[in-house]
């Protein structure tokens, strides 16, 4: 009776199908021979199939509802007081620190922080740069290349007229009398002689050191012209073609052009 | 009944996934496929449909305020009518009188004595069907909902277990004691021996 007790307990998990195979086969086995337990798990199944089938007020009271407009009365409701799509406030605030956005959040703060002492440490460092309010403010840098570049084109500027008077100069006598120097070119010589003293102070930079030196011995040559133009003669315009010649100048003048020209900023 | 089923698949977890972003249709189609099983337990519960009613709009409120805990994988009906089931005994120890809640926690022949003098003036009835319907209210508390869940809901031992936060093993004992009080009840009536 003891074996038809634990069975009977089994039935009704047996008529379900929630028994487990070993089990429900012990069961199996034991209403093979047993009358009594087989009247049990009728009366159970027929208690089971009467209940399923049969319950007409939870049925009359399911039909009673409209469930389409109650789900919409439903949504209604809970859109208008939701606080925040699908997370409750305090949900919202655990899933900010869940587990995989804890590295990114670490790494956001890290990034955070060393900005801060990266802008601390610069504004530390160059104080003077912070351009006041109303000021113009540039970098070194910047200053440093604008004057180049003014150097560059008033050099530039200052060996082209020089080249144009030079190459005059190294011209021939082609009539006797024509040793004295034109006007035109006089004036040119004394103009770049002025040009000379404005552009020193610009080429005093270390990346004009050879324009300078070549600007130099330009300098020298029309010092020459300047005092000699009143009687220049055969001799000395040869001897100072010599010194063209001996220097390369009007080479130098061009390459020198050319670099400064490649040099522009 | 209508019942999405036990099946839960990707399609009702991508569907939490797009409530969960704000997609109103995606919440509504939720709620148009659990409220009637949220309603019959709330029901097997507190046995009266406006309070029923109640608990299946304050379960899909809640339902909207943790989606964000939702564990994918993991019994979504079940973990739906945990908070119904909880919600239903907070509403029923807060709304129900005491004398109703010692008889809920009574014994079988206390309740079917308390059922019979509030029946007394009743129209009888012969209809084996209503027989049915008040033996289920008769029965203790987690009897009935776990009847109630196993053969309305068609739910597993498994997950009436996850609902009832319980042992499958305990959900099987309540089961056989229900059929078995359930029997004992209906028996005269239903002309079987009990």
């Amino acid at each position: 009776m003891s074996r038809c007790r634990q069975i009977r307990n089994d039935l009704v998990a047996f008529l379900s199908d929630e028994l487990e195979e070993r089990r429900a086969e012990r069961v199996r086995t034991h209403l093979k021979a047993c009358p009594l337990c087989r009247r049990e798990l009728d009366l159970h199944r027929e208690i089971l199939r009467r209940a399923e089938t049969s319950n007409p007020e939870l049925d009359q009271i399911l039909a009673s509802v409209d469930w389409e407009a109650q789900a919409e009365k439903i949504v209604r409701e809970v859109w208008r007081d939701r606080p925040l799509p699908g997370l409750s406030r305090r949900g919202m605030g655990r899933s900010f620190f869940l587990r995989q956005w804890k590295p990114a959040l670490a790494g956001g703060l890290l990034g955070m922080a060393l900005g801060a002492l990266a802008t601390l440490f610069l504004f530390r460092e160059s104080p003077k740069t912070t351009a006041k309010a109303g000021e113009f403010f540039a970098s070194a840098e910047f200053l440093d290349r604008a004057d180049f570049e003014i150097a560059r084109r008033e050099a530039l500027a200052y060996l082209e007229k020089s080249q144009d008077l030079l190459i005059e100069l190294a011209q021939p006598a082609r009539e006797a009398g024509e040793s004295r120097l034109s006007e035109a070119a006089a004036r040119q010589a004394r103009e770049l002689l002025s040009r000379k003293k404005f552009l020193n102070p610009q080429l005093e930079g270390i990346r004009m050191a050879k324009a300078k030196d070549i600007c130099d011995q330009i300098e020298l040559l029309f010092y020459e012209l300047f005092e000699l133009s009143d009687g220049l003669t055969d001799d000395r315009r040869q001897e100072i073609q010599n010194f063209i010649e001996q220097k390369s100048l009007l080479l130098k003048i061009k390459l020198l052009r050319k670099e400064l020209q490649e040099s522009e900023t | 009944m209508n019942s999405p089923g036990r099946g839960e698949n990707g399609d009702l977890e991508d569907l939490i996934r797009l409530a969960g972003r704000g997609d109103r249709e995606a919440f509504k189609t939720i709620v148009s496929l659990h409220q009637q099983q949220v309603f019959l337990l709330a029901y097997s519960l507190l046995r009266n449909r406006d309070d029923a009613m109640d608990i299946v709009q304050e379960t899909f409120l809640r339902l909207y305020q943790k989606l964000g805990e939702y564990q994918m994988g993991k019994s979504f009906c079940g973990w739906l009518l945990q908070i119904a089931k909880n919600l239903s005994i907070d509403f029923y120890r807060r709304h129900y009188s005491r004398d109703r809640e010692a008889r809920t926690d009574g014994s079988l022949e206390e309740l079917a004595r308390a059922r019979s003098k509030e029946d007394a003036g009743m129209t009888p009835s012969s209809d084996v069907s209503r027989a049915i319907s008040r033996s289920l209210e008769k029965l203790g508390e987690r009897q009935r909902m776990v009847f109630i869940m196993k053969h309305y809901n068609g739910f597993d031992y498994r997950e009436i277990a996850e609902v009832l936060a319980v042992r499958p093993g305990t959900v099987k004992s309540l089961h056989f004691k229900a059929v078995r009080n359930l029997r004992r009840l209906l028996g005269p009536q239903l002309g079987m021996e009990t």
